[in-house]
């Protein structure tokens, strides 16, 4: 065992003084994560604002049938009404933006209106447009002129408002910010971290396995004393404590992009902190070692078989894209953790991550996990060593 | 002493292999590298295997190395079974090639302390070590850098010291002098020659004949996974019937 610690810490020592290894484990995570989330959520809340700040150009067919309407639309300061403009040309000038939205309102409208009828009028927009500012502007508008209008009718008649409003709904959400961010969030941190402790893990296992074949080095160490147990696992603890270090650092990079950008509501600030919490960073962590384990496993019997350090490469980035589906899938509504899912790696800690969040999880279904998990990591190590026992797999050139 | 008693290796051939090889090393499909080999080596004096490319010498010494196992026959190192205990064996033997890669992120000192402590040194015994061989090779102005930043030679002294930091009764070379220039090659000499002073059992393959002939008290010549010389210097000399060692050996292999 005490060989097994030499190698863990020549090969440790090793592998943090390679660039690359660093900056996928420390750079990505404490500079990366941050500078993204603060800058998403800058960039967001600037398109937000200038789109609330920007008028709508519009145009306003017909505005002698309906006087009322246009001069409430006149007098607001959000819309800007072009003039001159023919039907037959609104869809094209609303495709190349020129304009934004338009009201065609037809000759009978007000005639309709006075005779107390239902008029009918159009409005012109396109969905597809950033957040669809226009077309909620002009409902709105054309909402509270029909209220207005109802309300007279209900006057002139004298009658109750509330006969034309027999059931008033009042909605009570028991579920909690905590729940609904939860969600959210829950389902962005699997994404992360799960990633991050796989191409974490990915370049020091890389280098560890089919590196030290590539640098002829692997000779120099199988002369040595240490048996091929020792040696395995002294690279297998390298290649899972950087993993669990690279995902670790992430949540510690989201903790300080989270703290660093600036103007996030402080009720929304308040749940965020209540989710990352210590028990359930504690959980979430006593998860990551057990599937982080399992990762190194399988990527050092991966690298230990191939050939040289660009076949270890090609087979395993594409894997880095498959281990993101069952985290894709854990985000699937109506997929929960249950005995079976719990079982299934990658996806077990993906729903757990977000049931522990939630507050929802069963410690039943948390021991399952841990047993699978640790269970599929003991038969990746006994894959590694199987393989390193091999002639010809450690031989091959 | 290494003793090697009807040392075999056959490896599954691939189809590649059974086509470009001799029909004669293939037994079963399989290729028979190295076929029931017997010698062996005696302290204080270098035992020289001698073949040409692909006669099976680095099949040979990986199983002394413990790296390969053996198909059949066994081989002992100062009396331990390296079939039953190869990790004994490796405990006492120090093995270097032409070709051992070192480790280029640690320095000079962290490699060779790195096989000091897995031969089980502890630190005062690998201080005391260490400043004996590295003053022998010469090696104190480079001793903490890197050695990604070593030149050649200096490479090939991090991998001397690394062979016999702990001080091994027996040391195997494999082509130690394979690809490097007349002063690194200089070094692996010397190294052999104060190996065999200080009474180790030294075994070494090579190619080149003239390294035998400087080098060798013993000699086996090896070829297509058989031996059909063994014996002294002497002994060689005596059964010569060509001018020169050279001569001598392209005659035997192409006999063979």
């Amino acid at each position: 065992m005490t060989r097994t610690a030499t190698i863990f810490k020549k090969e440790f020592t090793d592998t943090i003084r390679d660039k690359r290894t660093l900056i996928t484990m420390i750079v990505v995570p404490l500079a990366v994560i941050p500078l993204l989330i603060g800058g998403m959520a800058k960039l967001g809340q600037r398109m937000a604002a200038r789109a609330e700040e920007e008028k709508s150009t519009i145009a306003f067919i017909g505005p002698e049938f309906a006087p009322g309407l246009y001069e409430r639309i006149a007098d607001d300061t959000l819309f800007v009404i072009a003039s001159g403009i023919a039907e037959q040309d609104l869809d094209t000038l609303i495709r190349s933006d020129s304009l934004d939205g338009a009201i065609v309102v037809p000759g009978s409208f007000d005639d309709l209106l006075a005779a107390d009828l239902q008029a009918s009028l159009s409005i012109y927009f396109r969905s597809s447009n950033q957040l669809n500012v226009t077309e909620r502007r002009l409902r709105d508008i054309i909402n509270a002129y029909d209220d207005d209008i109802v309300a007279e009718r209900i006057e002139a008649r004298n009658l109750d408002a509330q006969i034309f409003d027999a059931i008033e709904i009042v909605r009570v959400d028991i579920a909690s910010l905590q729940e609904v961010l939860g969600k959210t969030v829950g389902g962005f941190l699997p994404y992360l971290f799960i990633l991050l402790a796989f191409t974490g893990a990915m370049y020091p296992g890389i280098d560890l396995g089919a590196g030290e074949k590539e640098r002829g080095t692997l000779e120099t160490i199988l002369s040595s004393p240490a048996n091929r147990l020792e040696i395995v696992l002294g690279k297998f603890l390298v290649v899972a404590v950087i993993g669990v270090s690279s995902a670790l650092l992430s949540i510690l990079g989201l903790y300080l992009g989270v703290r660093m950008t600036a103007d996030i509501p402080q009720q929304i600030l308040d749940v965020i902190w209540n989710i990352l919490n210590l028990k359930v960073v504690v959980i979430i962590a006593s998860l990551l070692f057990p599937l982080t384990a399992f990762f190194a496993s399988v990527i050092l019997g991966l690298s230990i078989h191939a050939k040289s350090f660009k076949e270890a490469q090609s087979t395993l980035t594409p894997l880095s894209i498959v281990v993101i589906v069952p985290v894709a899938i854990g985000l699937m509504p109506g997929i929960e953790l249950s005995a079976v899912t719990a079982l299934v790696p990658v996806l077990n800690v993906s729903l757990a991550t977000k049931e522990v969040i939630a507050g929802t999880i069963q410690p039943l279904h948390l021991v399952l996990a841990y047993i699978s998990l640790i269970a599929l990591a003991g038969a990746g190590i006994a894959f590694c060593v199987h393989w390193f026992n091999r002639e010809a797999t450690l031989f091959r050139t | 002493m290494i003793k090697v008693a009807e040392l075999s290796k056959h490896f599954p051939g691939t189809k590649k292999l059974r086509k470009e090889l001799d029909p004669d090393v293939l037994v079963n499909g399989k290729v028979r590298a190295v076929d029931r080999i017997s010698f062996e080596c005696r302290p204080g004096r270098v035992f020289g295997l001698l073949g040409p490319n692909g006669a099976g010498k680095t099949t040979a010494l990986r199983m002394i190395a413990t790296m390969l196992k053996p198909t059949d026959g066994g081989f002992w190192v100062d009396g331990v079974d390296g079939v039953a205990e190869p990790q004994r064996v490796r405990e006492r033997i120090g093995f270097l090639t032409g070709n051992t890669g070192l480790y280029d992120r640690l320095t000079a000192t962290e490699m060779v302390k790195y096989f000091a402590t897995l031969h089980g040194l502890d630190a005062t015994q690998f201080e005391a070590r260490r400043r004996e061989v590295f003053q022998a090779l010469d090696m104190d102005a480079f001793a903490t850098r890197r050695i990604a930043q070593l030149s050649t030679g200096m490479r090939q002294k991090v991998s001397i010291a690394r062979t016999i930091i702990h001080d091994p009764d027996v040391v195997v070379f494999d082509e130690p002098t394979s690809g490097l220039d007349v002063m690194t090659s200089r070094a692996i000499v010397d190294l052999i020659r104060s190996c065999r002073d200080q009474g180790k059992t030294v075994l070494f393959s090579t190619h080149l004949m003239g390294e035998v002939q400087l080098l060798c008290d013993d000699i086996a010549i090896i070829h297509r996974g058989r031996l059909f010389f063994n014996g002294t210097k002497g002994e060689f000399e005596a059964q010569m019937t060509q001018p020169s060692y050279e001569d001598e050996f392209i005659h035997l292999v192409g006999e063979a």
